[in-house]
């Protein structure tokens, strides 16, 4: 072999060398990453398997010290007397109606007041638009008593109707925000293409702005419905019977004459939460896409 | 009764005036080109035809009916836009029965009358499908398909082509060509592109500043521009300008000196005087090259730069009367660096005075 092609393998093999090293360097600090990732997702999935697994033990054995990862005696005992000893049924039926009004009336809201910010022209616009953002200021919990006086003078107190209603403000403002921008976004030439075709404002809305905005819709229909069902404060003071409790309000009633029973309040826990998880994990693209639009515009 | 008229027209936005006090006929099934540079008012023009944007002062009428304050569905109008606006979560068929759609017309209606606009337009393989999927070309036709729908009684492009690469562009004025030779329908098509408005228009309304500075039609506009904006921007190369003084007028023809002193005869009309200072414009391909030597040259000058396009030669020489771009037909044995002598051809010259007009 010439000295040429000697020094050529020499150099081949030094490279060949230095990109196994990089590789290995990268493999360990991906590993390390991962691994971080991996801690960090046990402690913050840790609660919420701890509770699930509470919910399959009796309640002997979760008062017992120590901490158990595994049940020593599966039971459902739980789960039975939130089924057949409370109105879990009821509850979820209010949570329904109730998120599901304001999810309704919301969007539906928002899309109007959203397109009319964003394409018409009318006295006091301006003025509309910086009072929805204006409102941002002010945090939802304060309002609780201005509510609850208004809902009585209503009479509204520890009625669906009086449940529903506060709810309206922070996700209406926010919504109107997202479809006015989104609204805005739509290209001009969209618009007056439909107007030379003849189409009113409705049907500019309902034809052309609204299905081009479609996602925007669905996510803020999903972020809205989870952030309703998972209220517990405006319903917790609206109300005070059970029968018009929803599931969040309805599990501070799961106890008996014994005190807390652990086991069992987590069930009526677990059980809440279901609808709103599995809504969350079947369009979780859809609620990280409203998470990131509500985000843009609170920060 | 010109189909589409505008009477003393102003556009004002604020303190900006877009369009100023500007009449305008255009004659029905005529193809009228609105030809200018960015921010001449064309687009604005019309939008106010078309009702997009409102008149400030004066009134537009088609068909004889005064549609100054009419809404644009109401107008018997149809435009195509430059961006195209086809709806993207609509099918190429949904795009075209669209305004019928929105009129209420039975599905059937509907169905017939996209088919109908698709054989003519040749869209029917792609009626299934949406704007993303097709080539430029094809969203092309799909608007232009979305305004026959309509049976207008005009036609508005805005700048239609300006999207397209320059094949599809040409492929496309033929077709927007044989489009207007086949509904007759009138046509008012806005364009910076002087290419377009010579080939595709009857008539060439030239706006700068939003006024007009000239109407007529492509040659007339070429051979006879009104004034040194409309010799300037009609024309590629463009002409060449030269600061001249009148030596003397006799009738309607008046003996100029060139820079370098030589002389030249240029029909003038009543406004010429002798030791006027003007402009003397003239085409690239009216000029000659002749040897330096030729007692007729107009100039003499040293060629800086040659480009061969291969059915004609540009030069560009610096003379007395500063750098002339000459066009000559064919492949012309010139070399860069070489003295010639340019001669004007003086039954193509025009002359222009102070304000710009021609003399």
């Amino acid at each position: 072999m010439t000295a040429a092609a000697e020094a050529g393998q020499e150099v081949a093999a030094a490279l060949a060398t230095r990109r196994l090293a990089r590789l290995r360097h990268l493999d360990l600090f991906g590993l390390v990453i991962t691994l971080t990732t991996l801690v960090f997702a046990v402690v913050w999935a840790f609660p919420l398997y701890w509770g699930l697994v509470t919910t399959f033990k009796p309640e002997y054995e979760v008062v017992r010290p120590g901490v158990q990862l595994w049940p020593e005696h599966f039971t459902l005992e739980a789960y039975v007397h939130v089924l057949m000893r409370t109105k879990i049924g009821i509850w979820y039926l209010n949570s329904l109606i109730t998120s599901g009004a304001v999810t309704a009336i919301v969007v539906t809201m928002a899309v109007g007041a959203g397109y009319a910010i964003s394409q018409l022209k009318f006295p006091g616009r301006r003025l509309f638009w910086w009072t929805i953002l204006a409102s941002f200021m002010i945090p939802i919990p304060s309002l609780t008593v201005p509510h609850f006086i208004l809902m009585s003078q209503f009479h509204w107190i520890n009625t669906l109707p009086g449940v529903i209603a506060p709810q309206l403000i922070a996700p209406g403002a926010l919504s109107v925000i997202i479809y006015k921008q989104f609204f805005d976004s739509v290209p001009k030439d969209f618009r007056e293409a439909a107007v030379i075709d003849g189409a009113s404002e409705f049907q500019l809305l309902f034809r052309i702005y609204l299905p081009m905005n479609w996602g925007i819709t669905t996510a803020l229909v999903i972020i809205t419905f989870i952030g309703a069902w998972n209220l517990f404060l405006w319903p917790f003071v609206a109300v005070n019977t059970e029968d018009k409790m929803n599931i969040t309000v309805g599990i501070t009633q799961v106890h008996d004459a014994f005190g807390v029973s652990y086991a069992r309040d987590l069930a009526v826990a677990m059980l809440a939460a279901l609808p709103v998880a599995i809504v969350y994990l079947a369009f979780q693209r859809r609620v990280t896409q409203a998470i990131m639009l509500s985000a843009g515009i609170k920060g | 009764m010109p189909h589409v008229e505008l009477r003393r027209v102003t556009k004002r936005y604020g303190s900006v005036t877009a369009v100023s006090d500007l009449s305008l006929s255009v004659e029905k099934g005529s193809f009228t080109a609105l030809l200018g540079p960015s921010g001449c008012g064309k687009s604005t023009l019309l939008r106010m035809i078309a009702g997009l944007e409102e008149i400030t002062v004066g009134d537009c009428f088609i068909n004889g009916v005064d549609v100054t304050d009419a809404p644009p569905a109401k107008r018997r109008i149809a435009m195509v836009f430059q961006s195209y606006a086809l709806y993207p979560h609509m099918t190429v068929r949904q795009n075209i029965a669209f305004s019928l759609s929105v009129a209420g017309a039975p599905r059937k209606t509907q169905s017939e009358r996209a088919l109908e606009v698709a054989r003519i337009l040749q869209l029917e393989p792609f009626l299934d499908r949406r704007p993303a999927e097709l080539s430029g070309g094809q969203r092309q036709r799909v608007a232009i398909g979305r305004a026959l729908v309509r049976k207008p009684e005009v036609f508005l492009f805005d700048e239609p082509l300006s999207n397209l690469d320059a094949k599809l562009r040409v492929q496309m004025r033929l077709e927007l060509a044989k489009l207007h030779a086949d509904l007759g329908t009138t046509m008012i098509y806005v364009t910076h592109d002087q290419t377009e408005a010579m080939t595709l228009a009857d008539m060439i309304v030239v706006l700068d500043k939003g006024r007009i500075s000239q109407v007529g039609s492509p040659l007339e506009l070429y051979n006879a521009p009104a004034n040194k904006f409309v010799a300037s921007f009609i024309g590629s190369p463009s002409m060449n300008f030269i600061d001249v003084r009148i030596a003397s007028v006799n009738g309607q023809t008046a003996s100029v000196v060139l820079p370098g002193g030589r002389e030249t005869m240029v029909r003038v009309g009543a406004e010429g005087a002798p030791g006027d200072s003007t402009e003397l414009g003239v085409r690239p391909e009216h000029l000659t090259v002749v040897d330096p030597q030729d007692p007729t040259a107009s100039f003499n000058g040293a060629v800086t730069i040659v480009e061969r396009l291969g059915n004609s030669t540009l030069l560009y020489v610096d003379t007395p009367a500063g750098q002339l771009i000459v066009e000559g037909k064919g492949n012309l044995d010139v070399k860069s660096g070489e003295p010639v002598g340019l001669k004007v051809m003086e039954s193509q010259v025009h002359l222009f005075g102070p304000t710009g007009s021609v003399l």
